[in-house]
């Protein structure tokens, strides 16, 4: 809750640098922002960034509203208007304004000017770099996504376990990658994974087969049940945390909704602000520090921010560790007793 | 004024003694006063880290440092708790500061020392000393691995050596009575020592001076020490010298006389 | 009984004494304070720990708030864990519940606790600290909502604050024993000056006068009663002188004017009688001699190398805290030490030139004045450049006191063993390297790197104004050839020379330089060990050199072996700088230490003699102040390359490999001189103890 506050400088948004700050230095940054819907916190943090690092930076900033085709205009005001820097929001802004690899046109897209991108999920799969190390173009970026491992270690660090459960959407490609991943993951680190695919019916995964699928899980002696960022799941969040509940099979959610509004026991995220500061780092990178975009490694946040649902604890008695609930957001709205 | 042998050698020893003593009790008491600094300012640091980890964990999710009002209640219930402390305040990377436990102070700047102290610091404490306060802080890190700004707690630097200031004082009155006993003791002991040496030489001397002048039998060597025995022979050699010498005048003298009255 | 001519006896019963006036003042004063310390520190500890565990306590009352039962917490071991590590004065942390049953524990075992926990009443103040075994427990109660849950107990370390003062008690123990070291060159000094030494020159008179000599009488010195025992004595001799000259007068007179040939041959037997049986000195008055003795240079030359040996242990670490844009931060301490030695180096054959000519006691005190300088530029240094100025304008000074000082005792030593006689100026080098580096440490580690430099520039001045009252200034002056590029190379085609310079006198500076004044100090920082700590652990070096040093001098001179000890010296320290190859940590360095200490305690004396044995005929040429000087010249070639090469190899091998690198280079170079020490044996023969007068 106390995050959402954020949102609420939103007004302070569009009030660019306060001219006390300009006059102090010479001649600030310009930077294009081009986001796709509206000012949200990935923005914020990014602004805040120049702000507490004293950075003068004049932002210019401009909102596509989810609508693709604005999207060449802001191509030719780049064009246009030379800022030292241009931000993308999200995996559509940034193919269409920076091109995918193998279809960059310098007509069409922006070339000459380094450019950071955020909020996009998988920068190799969606074809803007070839590697996280290096762009190997004017562009680099910050990722949003956990890896597995950080989310299993994470997992681990509430209580060692030696069995993972799923359910998921066999329709879903991510989650098919996920347990791939999770599958390698299991080898090294020691644990087996039981994955259940929800039952399909006319093509589509039917929701009224997950609370079974959890009740196998359990049955199959799983420690504890992995939610992975699925839209089907996260549209029957309840139906498949409420079955875990039931089962007393404890729940991690590699999203927020599941844990802040459903029953899923802890997860862990990169917050968006935490996102949109990383992004404004590795612009310093690129301004202040003159380092080519190129040689500014795609990396996420380095912190996780954990969420722990505690009436959830409560129920299952499955408590955490000291440690981590210092380091934990807890959402508790009725509070103990 | 010339000084005797003895003298010398107690003013030396005297000196010694001082020397060494004020040695000692200076740097006794300056390791002393830097083990119990450091007890308090880490005493401090616990504070200031607990306050640290307060701020990260809330920078962690996402919300900038000015925002964060709650550090504004918990440094002021920390300074409530522990009326010893003189000020917690908090700034951020520029050296404003954000929150102070006097609230007159937020916005003012804190000194650019301290700022590059706490660059510097990176996850260790950074200590500056100010007229009559100290001050420890620790950086604040966000979850970039940037240094946002820093918590310092101020406390007054007196306090470290009041409390045992009058313990000291009056441990120093009864060295200084014991060390002048000691001196005493010293020059005492020197004129022990040295004493039968000046005595003997005394005793030489008066010895060689009768021998010179009434042509005694020159002193026995004595003690089988060998100065006293060359001494002796000197004073013997000396004076047998000196006998040969007026012999040999008066022999001289009476060839001269004889052949006068002859 | 005392001695009187002997300075030995005296200065046993002096330093019985001053032992017994120094050491039980300080252990009475010393225990007391301690005591003070300990009840001044307690109640900060207590604090300490108090503060602690409420931190503790919040955070578990956040569980509890949460709807955590007290004792259902996961993870308290892990919990407990950092704080126990970082605080290395709490010993364990323990929750209790309300009953003072032990929920959680780090540390140490529950059962030493719970006896304790389980019938203390914790809600009576007088209960919150309680001492267990050898814990002291500080109870801080946790309370949710105003409900008393139970305790969060923070145990300490009873030992903890005898242990930190232990330290205070290993700095006065250092204090102690380099004031007892001091004491003794002092009393020494007294004694030797006012005392023995009159003395000793009074009895060769008394000895020359039993053969009938009266020529020599001893200048009476000071007012004391040694003084007035000498002109007593020196009264007699002038006496019989005078009755001397009466008689020769008369004598003179009577053959002059008398007409009895018989007479006058009578006269003139007499005459020769007594000419025959006595003599006197042809001035017309006996000869007052003023009396050079090597120990009246010890004090001085003890404070003056005190006050240079005050840094050692920390002027790499010193160094260190400067830059020079492009050097390496090794580099940049390794050059005040590399540029020092330089200056001492191309200062010594100046210094040399000096001393032939003016005299000690004006050079003694003209060197002084680059060296209080330096020490003043060195303490204030704002920048490398100003530093690596004041350590050359020391350098420059060092150069000349001591040669100053080897002049002095050389010529001093004349007549008595030269090895022995030189023992006195190695001695005081040595022993002010021993008080110098250990009381420097302590100062420095107690009033920063700044005010020991301040304390050096004290401690020369003090040198200066004992030499200006007290060198004889009255000094026999002559001109010698100069000792200059010719006889280098003069010196180095005596290949027995040029041998042992390269191959035992510049390898045991290099490691001298390269490893005990800049690779140790900064090995140990790293290792953690604090500046006071650092010196003490230098001492090892000193220390066995100190040692070892008069006893080998005294060997050498007995067994003519000199070549050999320097070569056994020289295996000794290579192979003990290998040492910490074996092993990380601090005991491969002391020991390392240790063997360099023992390898430069046997050839230090051994050395300076051999010079003399190996080059006899340029001895006579060039005089042996030259070709010492020449010595000096060249092993400084070593002493510069020391911490230089130590520079360039840490940033490759580190510190331990840097120790090891240049005990290499020492050993490969220590075995080529025992091979030549063999041959040396196999050429001309030399007259070994043959003296060399000007």
């Amino acid at each position: 809750m106390i995050r959402r506050l954020a949102g609420l400088v939103l007004l302070a948004a569009l009030t660019l640098v306060p001219p006390a700050a300009a006059a102090e230095a010479p001649k600030p940054f310009r930077i294009y922002m081009a986001l796709w819907r509206g000012w949200e916190e990935a923005a914020q943090g990014f602004k805040d960034y120049f702000a507490n690092q004293n950075i003068p930076v004049e932002l210019i900033v401009r909102n596509a509203a989810q609508d693709k085709s604005k999207l060449p205009e802001f191509v030719a005001e780049v064009k246009r208007l030379k800022p030292d820097l241009v931000f993308t929001w999200g995996t559509t802004v940034s193919q269409e304004m920076l091109g995918v690899i193998g279809k960059v046109d310098p007509a069409r897209h922006i070339t000459d000017i380094p450019a950071v991108f955020a909020i996009v999920s998988q920068p190799i799969e969606a074809g803007l770099v070839p590697s996280l190390a290096s762009s190997g173009r004017n562009i680099t970026g910050a990722t949003y996504l956990a890896s597995m491992e950080t989310q299993v270690n994470l997992i681990q660090s509430w209580r060692r376990f030696r069995h993972l459960g799923m359910v998921y959407n066999p329709l879903e490609a991510n989650s098919l990658v996920a347990i791939h991943e999770l599958e390698a993951l299991g080898r090294s680190v020691g644990f087996t994974l039981t994955a259940l695919p929800a039952d399909l019916a006319d093509g589509k995964p039917v929701p009224a087969s997950i609370a079974a699928k959890v009740a196998a899980l359990k049955a199959a002696g799983v420690d504890i049940l992995y939610i992975p960022p699925d839209t089907f799941l996260n549209v029957h969040r309840d139906l498949l945390t409420g079955a875990a509940l039931e089962q007393r099979l404890p729940s991690y959610a590699a999203a927020e909704n599941p844990v802040v509004t459903s029953k899923a026991m802890f997860g862990g995220i990169y917050r968006y602000y935490t996102v949109g500061q990383l992004t404004a780092y590795k612009a310093e990178q690129i301004l202040v520090h003159g380092k080519a975009p190129s040689a500014v490694a795609i990396d996420p946040p380095r912190r996780l921010s954990i969420i722990v649902n505690m009436p959830v604890v409560r129920a299952l008695e499955f408590y955490p560790p000291m440690k981590l609930l210092g380091l934990a957001e807890v959402v508790d709205p009725a509070g103990a007793k | 004024m010339a000084w005797s042998l003895p003298r010398k050698v107690s003013a030396a020893l005297l000196a010694i003694l001082l020397c060494t003593a004020a040695a000692t009790a200076i740097f006794g008491y300056s390791k002393f006063e830097g083990v119990l600094s450091s007890l308090v300012r880490s005493r401090y640091s616990v504070v200031v880290f607990s306050i640290k980890k307060d701020i990260e964990d809330r920078l962690a999710l996402g919300l900038p440092l000015r925002q964060l009002r709650q550090v504004q209640d918990a440094i002021e219930r920390e300074k409530i708790d522990q009326p010893q402390i003189q000020g917690i305040e908090v700034f951020d990377a520029a050296g404003e500061i954000i929150f102070d436990t006097d609230r007159g102070a937020v916005g003012a700047a804190v000194s650019q020392d301290w700022v590059q102290a706490a660059q510097a610091a990176g996850h260790q404490t950074f200590a500056r000393s100010e007229e009559d306060s100290l001050i420890v802080g620790l950086p604040l890190v966000d979850v970039l691995g940037r240094v946002v700004g820093a918590g310092a707690l101020r406390y007054p630097a007196a306090s470290v050596a009041e409390e045992v200031r009058p313990l000291l004082a009056g441990q120093a009155r009864s060295g200084l009575i014991l060390l002048a006993g000691f001196a005493a003791l010293a020059v005492l002991g020197t004129y022990a020592v040295l004493a039968p040496f000046g005595r003997r030489l005394a005793a030489m001397e008066r010895q060689l001076q009768t021998t010179m002048a009434e042509g005694g039998p020159p002193p026995a060597p004595a003690d089988n020490d060998p100065f006293e025995a060359r001494f002796a022979a000197f004073a013997a050699s000396t004076r047998e010298a000196l006998e040969h010498m007026q012999d040999a005048t008066q022999d001289v003298g009476r060839l001269d006389r004889l052949e006068v009255r002859e | 009984m005392i001695r009187l001519d002997s300075a030995r006896s005296v200065i046993l019963r002096l330093m019985v004494l001053a032992a017994l006036v120094l050491l039980p003042p300080m252990a009475i004063i010393f225990a007391g304070a301690l005591g003070d310390f300990q009840q001044g520190m307690e109640p900060e500890l207590d604090r300490k720990a108090a503060t602690i565990g409420r931190d503790l306590a919040g955070d578990i009352a956040h569980a509890a708030t949460l709807g955590i039962p007290l004792d259902r917490l996961v993870g308290m071991d892990e919990f407990f864990a950092p704080v126990l590590e970082s605080n290395p004065e709490l010993r364990y942390l323990a929750l209790t519940n309300a009953d003072g049953r032990i929920l959680f524990v780090a540390g140490v075992q529950a059962t030493v606790l719970a006896p304790h926990y389980e019938t203390a009443d914790f809600e009576q103040a007088g209960q919150r600290k309680a001492i267990i075994d050898a814990y002291l427990d500080i109870a801080v109660p946790l309370e949710v909502k105003g409900e008393r849950l139970g305790h969060v107990h923070v145990g300490m370390d009873g030992g903890y604050v005898p242990a930190r003062l232990h330290e205070i008690l290993i700095d006065v123990v250092t204090v102690l024993a380099v004031a007892m070291i001091i004491a003794l060159e002092v009393l020494l000094y007294v004694v030797a000056l006012n005392a023995a030494g009159p003395l000793k020159q009074i009895s060769r008179t008394f000895e020359a006068a039993r053969r009938g000599d009266f020529i020599r009488i001893p200048a009476p010195g000071a007012r004391d009663e040694v003084g007035r025992f000498i002109r007593t004595a020196n009264d007699a001799v002038c006496r019989v002188d005078e009755l001397y000259r009466r008689l020769i007068a008369y004598a003179e007179e009577v053959k002059s004017a008398h007409f009895d040939k018989g007479v006058v041959e009578r006269v003139a037997a007499i005459e020769d009688r007594i000419r025959y049986l006595f003599r006197f000195s042809e001035s017309g008055s006996p000869e007052v001699v003023h009396h050079r003795r090597a120990l009246d240079v010890r004090l001085p030359l003890f404070l003056f190398v005190l006050s240079e040996e005050l840094s050692r242990s920390f002027m790499p670490l010193y160094g260190g805290t400067f830059s020079l844009p492009g050097v390496s931060p090794e580099m940049v301490a390794a050059l005040p030490i590399a540029v020092f030695m330089a200056a001492i180096a191309l200062a010594s054959p100046f210094a040399g030139t000096l001393t032939e000519r003016m005299g000690s006691r004006r050079v003694f005190l003209l060197g002084l004045m680059p060296a209080v300088l330096g020490y003043l530029l060195t303490g204030l240094a704002q920048a490398e450049a100003g530093l690596l100025v004041g350590r050359v304008a020391t350098g420059i000074g060092y150069a000349i006191v001591t040669m100053a000082c080897q002049s002095y005792v050389s010529k001093a030593a004349i007549g008595e063993q030269k090895a022995q006689g030189l023992g006195v100026y190695v001695g005081a080098v040595l022993t002010a390297s021993v008080c110098g580096n250990a009381f420097g440490g302590i100062l420095a580690e107690h009033a920063g790197y700044r005010a020991a430099f301040f304390a050096s520039a004290v401690l020369a001045v003090a040198a200066g104004v004992l030499a200006a009252r007290l060198v004889d200034p009255a000094e026999t002056v002559k001109a010698r050839r100069e000792a200059g590029v010719g006889a280098l190379f003069r010196l180095l085609r005596n290949w027995r020379f040029a041998v042992f310079v390269v191959f035992a006198a510049m390898p045991a500076k290099l490691a001298l330089t390269g490893v005990v004044f800049f690779l140790a100090p900064l090995y140990l920082h790293q290792l953690g060990w604090e500046v006071a700590d650092i010196a003490r652990i230098l001492l090892l070096y000193a220390g066995s050199v100190v040692l070892l040093s008069p006893a080998v001098a005294r060997l050498a001179d007995a067994s003519g072996w000199r070549a050999g000890l320097v070569a056994l010296g020289g295996l000794i320290g290579g192979g003990g700088l290998l040492l910490p190859l074996l092993g990380g940590g601090t005991a491969p360095v002391l020991l390392a230490l240790l063997c360099l200490g023992v390898s430069h305690g046997l050839s230090a004396s051994p050395q300076l003699a051999l010079v003399s044995d190996l080059c006899w005929t340029e001895v006579q040429e060039i005089g042996r102040t030259g070709v010492l000087a020449q010595v000096r010249l060249l092993e400084r070639v070593g002493s510069i390359a020391g911490p230089i090469l130590a520079a360039l190899l840490v940033p490759v091998t580190g510190y331990a490999g840097a120790i090891a690198a240049l005990g290499a280079i020492a050993m490969a170079m220590a075995v080529v001189f025992a091979v030549a020490a063999v041959a040396y044996g196999t050429g001309p023969t030399i007259g070994s103890d043959a003296e060399v007068r000007p």
